[in-house]
């Protein structure tokens, strides 16, 4: 400023005289931070900073230790994907809009039979053809690689054996696609046809050649890939229940079906290093796997991440076909580009395990519940993919948001002739939390109590343990069901609505980042890192190695670096394309990414920060605690006219090294028990979910329409609202695709009848319900500015809400997904056989006269509300331990105050005739002596 | 293909020179005879914004403009669309300027991944060509042939919506990204003098 006056705090109004001259000393104070009398900078944004520090920001669940960091910028401001610029004008490179000049197309073999062991392959012909340019084969790719690493079963290419129609055989590079497919016609490769398994349960039985060998772990010689037992509780309260529901699902194989098919561009650089592009959610998995494929060290590899077109899971492990693009440009010298179509998707699959899940839950007197039993099979394919933590997560993840007396586990996975299931959205929870929903509505029923009230007396508080030692900290579960309750005018509608109409509820629990990273010790190395730097015109560049798939984690980063900075979201610029120069990140799974990389960027912003204000206070004389920072801005507390800009802050600290640069980065706190098995579900926050969904059952065809959902989901804090509400509606349509109407078809010999997206049924625009997104914020301690996960647990609760929903239309408890016409039209001539009516018109729809449980529910929900209030805000930091609610101290540990409480990894043997059917795998014996393929 | 599955591979047709206008630019490439044109767009022409998401019909991704008309460019030989007009989603918008339609994609949440938005892009254009006021339903019906499986499509709905509101000429549109913004703070936000007594 010119004039060099002082400016004073005065009252607007009765500064300005007549003649509208402003007088030194006496005008009006500017917004603070607005920059002094030229307010270009906009002034702080108090309705984005917290009450605590200042602003008016209601606070509901107390202090958070980022509320400092808090400048009103971005973080809680609905925000367009930063990215959404290139999409929209077709600009966003995905893996096969990588051209590099030169390339060739790569084509691969795959297997015509479900399981058969290669006895040759003859290639002289294809290398005869003119065009092409490389061949390669299973001889080519003796290592073997896993997205696990105790479970690595895959090849490049099969060598020895194919494993289900699509496996890969070999793959060859030419000039172009049309000779490549013509090539594909010219491998001779002669096979032995082996006696295929589909059914996952005899995946149980003993057979002469098992898909696999686990070495010497391997069960008998079933095809048995993993098997889980857990025991927790006290098993002696399940007998005598008042209530109890027993339920038998199979549920369908589903696929992630995102719009993108896979493809892969390779290219060994003349210097001996290779480039690797690909739509990957986890590209530090690739990396490693791509190291021990191709026997170069991982540094020779630069793996860049395009634009991904749909993750949701299906693109989150090392594929063969990448390791063939690499083994194919190494040979031909050239860039390889492979694509597929959409059937080869189908055959790579890792979509959702098919299951069969047997869910038996009890209740006691007080309608507490006293016990949950669990046993899925799920079908795992021809590969192990993520298997081994799908069969844990398929029972643990049960084990909130409810208090339980007791817990049982049984789970199997097997290996059958069919692509191989993996990870998808809600890994490993949904099956299971659907059966589990389900069954609570069924004892509601019997104990003539509402299900919402039944769920808000049995909720776990926040800061508490599961009973198999979750550490839950902030839960929004009370107010989710709440607001869902009330959105929904549930005390109206459920157990009211006429034949045909139908109301339900579902509730979710879902991990928000998982506490063990696969590949290392997490005491010893964290779980993400970023770089952050800031150069001399004060622009921002971040790297991070955090895979953006479209949920917007680029967006979040970007925004908690532009929160803790007081810079525009413009001044930031996230790079996260490439392994050559960003930080190694796990990738995106298990919801982790903007939980974990925004908690890394804020520490890392958090230290450029420091260094600008100790600059500031160089210059200004104000220690940095009197400081604020705002847009460009830093001045002092309590008289903002004294302040210096961002830019000679900038200046001042880089005096004497140039560019800043901070590194940050974030590891979990030690968590969890130390029984087997312990580390999986374990997680930093869990996300918390409550949806009430509306049907219309046509019950002459048995069609379902979904028509309208309330989904409340706990996220902690929005970091970016739009992109929260995103998730939630885009779960609903990926979780209704399953309920309603997306199967894998298996037919009966074993074959996939629908790898297309004709006959695959994604709901199209018509079939999607109006979803009334909700966000509850109970901001998580540990969370970037209190963020949990919001991408895959929204999916869950959606499934058991339109179950409930069905059955509070016309009646019936169907435990077949998905609900297709015939088979809910199958459940109402059942329905109509037992009502003994010969019109599916004349079904009388359930209804419900609450018995003298309900008003002691409704007491205990309301007193357990005040005592949530309290550990939410940290008024109450007792202890609190699955148990409290059954009588028990949460101070003795509970196998000293309770005869019987036990914690089991492994069947008592006198246990093992009663098991399930997935428990049917605890009678097999480990092989110590066989050796395998391993 | 799956393994002895073979389809004989029709002998490669003979390539011919294929022209039509693409973007408002005409255009002429080799291309076989029998060409699909959503390969002659990505691979000759390089409009690589149009997408394939299964060759089939059924995902809506590789939807182009041919003279106005929304059509699925993988279930159309390029012969057929010879000297047509076809505009892609690079055509949408003005130079640098994006059209209302996508900025509006951007704004309300219509694009997660972004695979499936150049097909819906197209599609919802040609919608607001025609009709600057459609109901909710006539959006839906505009879109059904197309698949997204990120948004649930709510916020697509939205996205057009908001769209067509600028297009009626209620709203503003948002000014372009790329035009010049010089930095409202070369230096920093001008300095107030220090008070005496606080400066260094
Ligand atoms: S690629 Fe044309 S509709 Fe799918
Ligand atoms: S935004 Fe991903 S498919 Fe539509």
């Amino acid at each position: 400023m010119s004039g060099g006056y002082r400016q004073q705090p005065g009252s607007p109004g009765k500064v300005t005289r007549k003649d509208g001259k402003r007088v030194a000393g006496k005008q009006a104070f500017p917004p603070p931070g607005s920059g002094g009398s030229k307010p270009t900078m906009a002034p702080r944004d108090l309705d984005f900073i917290p009450e605590l520090v200042g602003g008016r920001e209601a606070q509901p669940a107390g202090a958070h230790v980022h509320d400092r960091a808090r400048t009103g910028t971005s973080v809680g401001k609905p925000t367009a994907l930063v990215d959404s610029n290139a999409k929209v004008t077709g600009q966003a490179w995905y893996g096969d809009d990588v051209r590099l000049a030169n390339e060739v197309i790569g084509k691969i073999l795959r297997s015509p039979h479900h399981y058969a062991r290669i006895k040759s392959i003859d290639t002289s012909k294809v290398e005869a053809l003119p065009g092409v340019l490389a061949v390669a084969t299973g001889a080519d790719s003796p290592h073997q690689f896993g997205v696990l690493p105790v479970t690595k079963d895959e090849h490049a290419m099969a060598v020895d054996k194919v494993r289900h129609v699509g496996d890969l055989v070999a793959s060859v590079a030419a000039v172009d696609e049309a000779t490549a497919m013509a090539a594909l016609n010219l491998f001779e490769v002669e096979y032995e046809v082996l006696e295929p398994v589909f059914d996952p349960k005899k995946g149980l039985e003993d057979v002469d050649e098992p898909i696999h060998w686990r070495g010497k772990y391997h069960l008998a010689r079933t095809n048995v890939q993993k098997r889980v037992f857990q025991e927790f509780g006290d098993r002696s309260l399940v007998q005598k229940p008042l209530a109890s529901s027993h339920g038998k699902w199979k549920m369908a194989g589903v696929h992630h079906g995102f719009t993108e098919p896979h493809a892969v561009v390779a290219h060994w650089g003349p210097n001996g290093r290779l480039q690797l592009y690909t739509p990957q959610q986890v590209p530090h998995y690739t990396h490693r796997a791509l190291a021990t494929v191709l026997d170069v060290p991982m540094h020779q590899i630069n793996v860049i991440r395009t634009f991904v077109g749909g993750g949701f899971g299906g693109k989150s492990d090392p594929f063969p076909h990448e390791m063939c693009a690499a083994i194919l440009s190494r040979k031909a010298g050239r860039p390889v580009r492979i694509t597929f179509d959409r059937e080869e998707v189908y055959w790579i699959n890792r979509g959702r395990h098919p299951s069969h899940i047997e869910v038996k839950m009890t209740a006691d007197d007080d309608a507490r519940i006293s016990g949950f039993d669990i046993d899925a099979l799920i079908d795992g394919g021809g590969f192990a993919s993520f298997g081994h933590v799908t069969s844990y997560y398929n029972g643990v993840l049960a084990t909130a948001p409810y208090e339980l007396g007791s817990f049982h586990y049984t789970g199997a996975r097997v290996w059958t002739n069919k692509p191989a299931s993996g990870a998808m959205r809600g890994h490993g929870a949904v099956n299971t939390r659907c059966a589990v929903e389900v069954g609570l509505d069924e004892m509601a029923d019997q104990m003539k109590v509402d299900p919402m009230d039944l769920r808000l007396a049995n909720l776990l508080p926040p800061h508490s343990r599961t009973i198999s030692g979750f550490r839950i900290t902030s839960n929004g579960m009370r107010e989710a069901l709440e607001k869902v309750r009330e959105g929904s005018q549930w005390d109206t509608k459920f157990r009211q609505m006429p034949l045909g109409k139908g109301i339900g509820i579902g509730c979710g629990f879902f991990i928000s980042g998982s506490g063990l990273p696969i590949h290392w010790d997490p005491n010893r190395f964290p779980h993400a890192t970023v770089h952050i730097q800031v150069d001399m015109d004060g622009g921002v560049t971040v790297h991070t190695g955090a895979a953006d798939i479209g949920q917007g984690s680029t967006t979040a980063i970007a925004q908690v670096v532009s929160e803790v900075l007081a810079l525009p979201l413009e001044m930031i610029h996230v790079k996260c394309h490439e392994s050559d120069t960003s930080p190694v990140d796990l990738g995106s799974y298990s919801s982790r990414v903007t939980f974990m990389n925004a908690n890394a960027a804020i520490r890392a912003a958090l230290e450029i920060r420091e260094q600008l204000l100790k600059a500031a206070w160089e210059i200004l004389g104000y220690h940095p605690n009197n400081l604020v920072l705002n847009d460009r801005r830093i001045y002092y507390k309590h008289d903002p006219a004294i302040g210096t800009s961002y830019l000679k802050a900038l200046h001042k600290a880089q005096e004497d090294k140039g560019a800043l640069i901070a590194s940050g980065a974030y590891r979990s706190p030690p968590m969890g028990g130390v029984h087997k098995g312990a580390a999986a579900g374990l997680a930093p926050a869990y996300s918390f979910s409550a949806y009430v969904a509306e049907v219309d059952v046509d019950v002459e065809t048995g069609m379902i329409k979904c028509t309208k959902v309330w989904a409340a989901h706990d996220c902690g804090k929005a970091l970016n609202p739009l992109a929260v509400k995103g998730q939630i509606i885009g779960s609903c349509h990926m979780g209704l695709g399953q309920v309603l109407s997306e199967k894998m078809v298996y037919g009966r010999t074993g074959h996939l009848q629908n790898p297309n997206l004709l006959d695959y049924k994604i709901p199209s625009v018509h079939e999607m319900p109006h979803v009334e997104p909700i966000i509850v914020e109970s901001c998580d301690p540990e969370g970037p500015f209190g963020a949990k996960e919001a991408g895959e647990g929204p999916l869950l609760p959606i499934l058991p809400a339109v179950v409930n929903a069905v059955y509070d239309a016309i009646g019936i408890r169907l435990r077949d997904l998905p609900l297709t016409p015939d088979v809910v039209f199958k459940g109402i001539e059942k329905g109509m056989k037992a009502a003994g009516v010969d019109d599916p018109l004349d079904l009388a729809p359930p209804r419900v006269e609450h018995g003298e449980l309900q008003p002691l529910l409704v007491k205990r929900a309301a007193e357990h509300k005040i005592r949530d209030q309290a550990r939410q805000r940290s008024e109450d930091t007792s202890p609190y331990v699955n148990g409290v609610l059954f009588g028990f101290d949460p101070n003795i540990p509970l196998e000293d105050q309770v005869e019987g409480w036990r914690m089991a990894t492994e069947p008592d043997p006198e246990q093992l005739a009663a098991l399930g059917l997935a428990g049917k795998a605890w009678l097999k014996k480990e092989q110590r002596h066989m050796g395998g393929d391993e | 293909m799956v393994g002895t599955e073979h389809v004989e591979m029709i002998p490669v047709a003979k390539k011919e020179i294929w022209s039509a206008e693409v973007n408002g630019r005409p255009v002429e490439v080799l291309a076989p005879s029998n060409a699909i044109l959503l390969d002659v767009l990505r691979d000759k022409v390089g409009t690589l914004g149009v997408k394939r998401g299964c060759d089939l019909g059924t995902c809506g991704c590789c939807s182009v403009l041919i003279d106005g008309t929304p059509r699925l460019s993988c279930l159309c030989l390029a012969g057929q669309v010879e000297g047509s007009s076809i505009i892609t989603v690079e055509g949408l918008s003005e130079g640098a300027h994006l059209a209302p339609i996508q900025s509006c994609f951007a704004e309300y949440g219509g694009s997660q991944c972004g695979f499936c938005t150049p097909g819906f892009l197209v599609t919802a254009q040609a919608l607001l060509n025609e009709n600057n006021n459609p109901s909710d339903k006539e959006v839906a019906n505009a879109i059904e042939g197309n698949l997204c499986r990120c948004t649930g499509y709510q916020q697509i709905v939205e996205s057009i919506q908001a769209a067509a509101a600028i297009h009626r000429g209620e709203v503003e549109p948002a000014a372009p990204a790329s035009d010049p913004h010089p930095d409202p703070h070369p230096t920093g936000p001008e300095e107030p003098q220090m008070p005496p007594g606080h400066a260094r």
